[in-house]
């Protein structure tokens, strides 16, 4: 079976109804999307399935044959992050950051699809997606800026980048 | 303190955003085996038989563990303080809570132990169970630990935690009106987004490397070391990374018994608990139920408080004794009472065992306090902003164990709450500090307080 992940052309050994989050997690080693729940129920493991978000761990792996799967993985490098990536680190999204994957893909393809900075909207949007952490609101803030096109200064956060001490700090 | 009103950016936040924090379950070791637990299906038994032979016979199956296989069986989470254990690591005679880890198997995969913990023969004679802690004190209650149905180890041996504290009954005696009031919060599950997870690697060295989700590396590292009675040096364990913790990953779950089937297997072993199993057998927050009566004057003082809690510690102790401990140094919330009378058991019951939860021991009795403390205004027809101030904590006054306050933030938080709230407090109010008490607000039941505070 065939998949496009992240842009590269993958060939899947496990059965056609392994579940996506395990083809990704186990055979191919892409760890981004996590098991929260495996039942459907937390967004953790959400993948976009041809630009559309997925629950990787209830989609059985030969629903995707042939389609473009992207992963947070996909979404940008710390020297080139995407618009909701630097969002979500500007506002301080992520906490623990085991939902922020799941979290930035579903917020990704929101604004993808035309997605305005209305609150409720971006509520009805991630409403999947559980943060048991409770930042919803610097998650939807961070919604919000990447749906305005805000632009951050990353240069202090992304040479900060894998420090353990305040260094950026001026 | 450069760093305050500053931008710091967060240390892992990149790696957060980009997918490439490595989490416990993102670790990879070649050969890894999965781990699947036979946990009690009842809640209270006691284990009349039990047999893993077939379970060991199973094609793929490298370990299964049971109390057999552990060192030391017992030892308790707060051990290293000198607080007697109380918990089997695996179940040996008695199940007490349903859930409870009898034995756990590690396998090629997870169907294989699945298969292989459907294949342990065990057998129980069922007992009757306790869930509600106001009936551990009844005669009849059937009695589920081995230390009868409350903690009975606090200093000296006592049975509880006691606060004595100035002369309550005079308090009472000279009162306006008693106000009286029942709190009980219910048991919390944390729910992290990543549920208990580890995996131990055993090294050609001879050391365990231990992968762990834990929010205190030490405990885990000490309580895994006693278990297993090995010295510190053969342990490694690598946390820092944790999905959601709250204070459920504080008790070391799943690291010991890991380490006991890396032991056995001589290969690396992951347990990831399922979402089911997170919300039925890890420890939550504890339930509690707690009496208040305060002595209060007609204008908002509280002269005095009686109070008895108990707090539900499921079915073993763990960090129980100290949760408790730390409730009764706050069991007068953010005020100053200086005549108190304080008891405090912790409850043995047939529920999981309950742990740590942001504010271990406090959210309770500040839940309790605060909406005790509104119910005085309500009934008094005070303003319920002006009782707290009154009795707010402030500089030289002294908490219920006797600290004395150099740096208390009751009134400067009131203030802002009532700011927030857009209410307009009294000038008298508007004006209060948290300075030390003077003039009106130096009633004459605080003056002997304010003067002795080593004796209160």
């Amino acid at each position: 079976m065939n998949v496009t992940v992240n842009g590269v052309g993958r060939t899947v050994e496990s059965g056609p109804l392994t579940s996506l989050l395990d083809v990704l997690r186990e055979e191919l080693g892409i760890t981004g999307p996590k098991a929260g729940c495996e039942q459907g129920g937390c967004g953790a493991c959400t993948v976009l399935v041809d630009g559309e978000p997925r629950r990787s761990c209830l989609t059985p792996v030969a629903h995707v044959e042939g389609a473009e799967v992207t992963t947070v993985e996909g979404l940008g490098t710390p020297e080139h992050l995407a618009p909701v990536q630097q969002a979500f680190t500007h506002h301080y999204a992520a906490q623990c950051g085991f939902c922020t994957s799941g979290m930035m893909l579903a917020a990704h393809a929101y604004v993808e699809a035309g997605g305005t900075d209305d609150h409720e909207a971006i509520q009805a949007a991630l409403g999947g997606h559980v943060c048991r952490c409770t930042g919803y609101v610097k998650i939807i803030d961070a919604v919000a800026a990447t749906a305005r096109g805000d632009s951050f200064d990353m240069t202090v956060t992304a040479a900060s980048a894998g420090m353990t001490n305040l260094g950026g700090v001026q | 303190v450069k760093a305050v009103g500053a931008r710091v950016p967060r240390y892992d936040g990149i790696e957060h955003v980009t997918g490439r924090t490595v989490f416990v379950d993102d670790v990879r070791a070649t050969g890894t085996l999965c781990a699947k637990a036979l946990r009690s299906p009842v809640h209270h038994a006691a284990i009349t038989g039990l047999d893993t032979t077939k379970a060991e016979q199973l094609p793929g199956v490298r370990a299964v563990i049971t109390w057999k296989d552990v060192p030391l069986l017992e030892y308790g989470h707060l051990s290293a303080l000198g607080i007697p254990a109380d918990e089997p690591l695996l179940a040996k005679d008695d199940v007490r809570y349903k859930g409870q880890p009898i034995a756990v198997v590690a396998a090629e995969d997870d169907a294989t132990a699945l298969a292989a913990v459907d294949a342990i023969e065990v057998s129980f004679e069922e007992r009757p169970t306790l869930f509600d802690i106001r009936r551990a004190f009844d005669a009849d209650a059937p009695t589920i630990h081995q230390w009868g149905n409350w903690y009975p180890h606090f200093e000296n041996e006592m049975d509880r935690r006691q606060i004595r504290k100035g002369d309550v009954e005079a308090a009472f005696d000279r009162a306006d009106m008693i106000v009286q009031g029942v709190y009980r919060p219910a048991a919390i599950e944390h729910a992290p987004l990543e549920t208990q997870v580890c995996l131990v690697v055993p090294e050609a060295s001879g050391r365990l490397t231990i992968h762990s989700c834990t929010q205190a590396l030490y405990f885990s590292l000490g309580v895994v070391a006693a278990h297993l009675q090995l010295p510190l040096n053969k342990l490694k364990v690598v946390g820092g990374t944790v999905g959601g913790g709250f204070g459920g990953k504080v008790d070391t779950a799943t690291e010991t018994m890991c380490s006991l089937l890396a032991l056995k297997s001589g290969r690396p072993v992951k347990w990831r608990w399922t979402r089911e199993e997170e919300f039925l057998c890890s420890s939550t927050r504890a339930p509690w139920h707690m009496e208040i009566a305060d002595a209060v004057t007609k204008d908002g003082w509280i002269l005095g408080r009686k109070m008895l809690t108990l707090h539900d510690s499921g079915a073993y102790a763990r960090f129980s004794p100290y949760g408790l401990t730390k409730h009764s140094f706050h069991h007068t919330g953010a005020y100053t009472i200086p005549n108190l009378e304080f008891d405090g058991y912790v409850v043995f019951t047939n529920r999981v065992p309950t742990t740590a939860m942001r504010g271990f021991g406090v959210t309770s009795v500040s839940f309790a306090t605060e909406t005790h403390l509104s119910r005085i205004a309500d009934l008094l027809d005070l303003d319920p902003y002006e009782v707290r101030l009154k009795n707010a904590n402030r500089i030289g006054d002294t908490s219920p164990n006797r600290i004395v306050y150099t740096d208390p933030s009751t009134v400067p938080v009131v203030k802002a709450l009532a700011d927030g709230m857009d209410v307009t407090l009294a000038p008298a109010y508007a004006a209060m500090t948290r300075d030390q008490r003077s003039g009106d607000l130096l009633p004459e039941h605080l003056v002997d307080q304010l003067a002795n505070p080593e004796d209160h």
